[in-house]
């Protein structure tokens, strides 16, 4: 009798009798799923390459183009604003509060800087990162009046002292307490620049984070003043300074957003600069800075983006020349079997 | 004594209830399930239903498996060690205060939905190279034996890249983000998902075989993601003390630089891994990668027939004797003891003369043994 494979299959399948206990059969458990095997042969690579470099690099120039545009106007006052008599002594002049601490200057802006000119102040070697500033505030008391005793985690700005009564704090906590106070104000040929303060915060943590019948009490009464007081007629959700300063910063050189100015500067126009050096960050070695900076797409100016995006693919591009190169010289060709392991080095499986 | 002196790994198979004591010595124990009872099933570690089955079980599925637990382990290590280097980065602009940089939730489910569907998917249906091909080329089988895809350098090389990552993810995001007002909770929000979209991208460069449920699952873990910071960003409970990461996600879509980023970091996070595969299956191409191009235009026939075909391997004659064997035939009635076949005493009393009928119990005792299997005794 000779045998096919077609009868082979044949007394296969008949030799399968009822007791087989088969599992069912699906192709994922039988792992027969369509598949496809991706092979990364020179071409996918160089090709692949190719992509990324000419994706990148257009987007890199124009990430690095628009950053280029922005006019940044940075002004560290800190230093600046010490009167020389205190140079030793800037502890006692920070928190000397019968000392004047208005400082003027004069800055020329060399480019053009078209409206809205944002105002920020920059603070450097602050920790608003800091484990125990993030942790110390409650947002359920910024939201309603009704959480106003929930200080649980904002000691030691939780309650006043027992002098004072042991009232709760509104807003409680570090981060609310050490509130930035500096104030600015900006002229050009005799005539106030307005900074427009309104606005300045997220629209989401004006409408739903503070609340708007919640008013601030008990606020900067104590002995250790760290920062602004609050006006108690204000609620929360207007005090928009506050809003801009409990966005805690991720680095310790920060900045926040103060104001916008929606006139341009012209080229070469003299500004004057009026600051209160209010804020003590002498205590900690804190530099502070005042920044005009105009904005595009892509943010304030800052080339690292488009550096970045630039290095990439131009990276890519060479690689994709030298794959190119080496596949020309030095070609390996795809499914050699004389590549296999044993049939280089025969013997070398035992 | 292989196993004491010579130091190997055995394997040892059988089918009788007199293989069981050597099922249970060696290293892996194969029972073979059939005409003999289940004896040595119940004390094996793997049981097949017949002896040619062997091969499928070692070149193929065991083979599979050691391709496929390397892969699963290496990258369970790598996309944590990705996701809390990048954290550590940040410890050092916190002053070492101990301030974490990625909020609780995204900490506590980026291990449970947010990247955990897809490599349990790879460690299921990842083949380097079909089943066919892995009986045709036996040799690949060294890979496991020299432990080719875990030796320290393999781990090294993960280690490190990973390291490279992690300061992509950290450096860019935090740089880019210096003359922003973002704050901690934004930028480590932006963080978190370039982390969570290369990790699992990430995963698909090692796969060597990619099924629709692979795409499925990266897709659906990224789209779990968003889906989950849309909702988290967008509820405000009374039950949260600190609601941190109200509304970020929305003002952060909303600003070019969110795309802008999503574009470059995960490119430039992936960009070396893409380059050092790359070099290495060119230069330094191992067994498997060659027999896949070597084999890439050929179709994949996995069918069930193909599976139990062992044609190609039987020569005429043992493929007559195969199908002879297929065919249907009596059960055995043996016992597993020597001299126990039936009518044992009667074909020597036969041979004397004397007539030995079959004893009543011991014809009882042979029909009842398809449902009762014996337990065998050692000789």
């Amino acid at each position: 009798m000779s045998v096919e494979s077609s009868s082979t299959s044949v007394a296969v399948t008949d030799g399968q009798s009822k007791n087989f206990r088969k599992p069912k059969y699906s192709r994922f458990s039988q792992q027969e799923l369509d598949a496809w095997q991706p092979i990364l042969t020179p071409s996918w690579a160089i090709s692949i390459f190719t992509v990324i470099g000419l994706i990148f690099i257009p987007v890199g120039l124009a990430s690095l183009f628009a950053s280029e545009s922005v006019v940044e106007v940075p002004f560290r006052y800190d230093d600046e604003c010490l009167p020389p008599d205190y140079k030793d002594d800037a502890l006692e002049y920070i928190q000397n509060d019968n000392i004047n601490k208005t400082c003027t200057r004069n800055l020329t802006i060399k480019n053009k800087m078209k409206a809205p000119i944002y105002v920020y102040y920059q603070l450097g070697n602050f920790y608003q990162n800091h484990r125990r500033y993030v942790k110390s505030r409650d947002d359920k008391q910024l939201r309603n009046k009704a959480s106003e005793n929930d200080v649980g985690s904002c000691s030691p700005e939780d309650y006043t002292s027992t002098e004072l009564g042991h009232k709760p704090i509104v807003p409680c906590g570090i981060i609310a307490w050490s509130l930035f106070n500096d104030t600015y104000r900006i002229s050009s040929n005799n005539k106030d620049l307005v900074i427009n303060k309104k606005n300045i915060a997220w629209k989401s943590d004006q409408l739903a984070k503070f609340g708007s019948d919640v008013y601030p009490k008990n606020f900067q009464i104590g002995g250790l003043i760290g920062g602004a007081r609050l006006n108690e007629s204000i609620p929360l959700s207007e005090q928009e300074d506050l809003i801009v300063w409990m966005r805690t910063a991720a680095l310790p050189t920060f900045r926040k957003l103060y104001g916008k100015i929606e006139t341009d500067i012209e080229v070469n126009e003299e500004v004057m600069l009026v600051i209160e050096n209010n804020y003590n960050t002498y205590e900690f070695g804190g530099r502070k800075s005042l920044v005009l900076s105009t904005t595009t797409w892509v943010g304030g100016r800052n080339h690292f983006l488009g550096m970045a995006y630039i290095l990439i693919g131009g990276v890519s591009l060479l690689l994709a020349v030298g794959f190119l190169l080496l596949y020309v010289m030095q070609p390996r060709p795809l499914g050699d079997p004389s590549y296999l392991s044993w049939n280089r080095n025969p013997g070398s499986l035992r | 004594m292989v196993k004491k002196g010579a130091r190997k790994i055995t394997l040892s198979i059988g089918d009788g209830a007199n293989d069981v004591s050597m099922i249970q010595a060696a290293h892996v124990g194969i029972g073979i399930s059939g005409m003999e009872g289940m004896q040595a099933v119940m004390a094996s570690d793997f049981a097949i239903a017949q002896f040619r089955y062997l091969a499928d079980l070692l070149l193929v599925h065991g083979r599979w498996s050691y391709l496929r637990i390397c892969k699963v382990v290496i990258y369970f290590f790598y996309k944590n060690l990705t996701f809390t280097l990048t954290q550590f980065w940040f410890t050092f602009q916190t002053g070492f205060s101990g301030q974490r940089f990625y909020d609780d939730w995204f900490q506590s489910l980026y291990n449970v939905i947010f990247t955990a569907l897809p490599v349990i998917i790879v460690g299921l249906f990842d083949k380097d190279v079909s089943s066919s091909l892995s009986k045709k080329y036996p040799e690949l089988y060294m890979e496991g034996i020299k432990n080719v895809f875990f030796k320290w350098k393999v781990v090294a090389i993960w280690a490190f890249f990973s390291v490279y990552q992690s300061l992509i993810f950290f450096y860019f995001v935090s740089t880019t983000n210096l003359r922003k007002i973002f704050g901690l909770w934004d930028v480590s929000t932006m963080a978190f998902t370039c982390v969570v979209i290369t990790v699992n991208l990430r995963l698909l460069m090692i796969c060597n075989s990619i099924t629709r449920w692979h795409y499925i699952s990266v897709g659906g873990s990224i789209l779990a993601w968003f889906i989950f910071i849309f909702i988290y960003s967008g509820i405000s409970t009374p039950y949260d003390r600190q609601e941190n990461i109200y509304f970020v996600i929305y003002v952060l879509m909303s600003t070019f630089y969110f795309y802008i980023m999503l574009l470059l970091v995960p490119a430039a996070a992936l960009f070396c891994d893409f380059v050092y595969q790359g070099v290495q299956r060119w230069f330094f191409p191992y067994d498997y990668q060659i027999i896949q191009e070597m084999h890439r235009d050929e179709v994949d026939n996995t069918g069930r027939a193909q599976l139990l075909e062992v044609g190609n391997q039987l020569t005429p004659a043992e493929a007559r004797s195969y199908a002879i064997s297929q065919l249907p035939r009596e059960l055995s009635k043996h016992t597993g003891f020597a001299f126990d076949s039936p009518g044992y005493e009667s074909f020597f009393a036969a041979q004397l003369g004397v007539y030995a009928p079959p004893k009543a119990w011991d014809v009882a005792r042979r029909a009842s043994m398809r449902s009762k299997p014996k337990i065998g005794h050692k000789k």
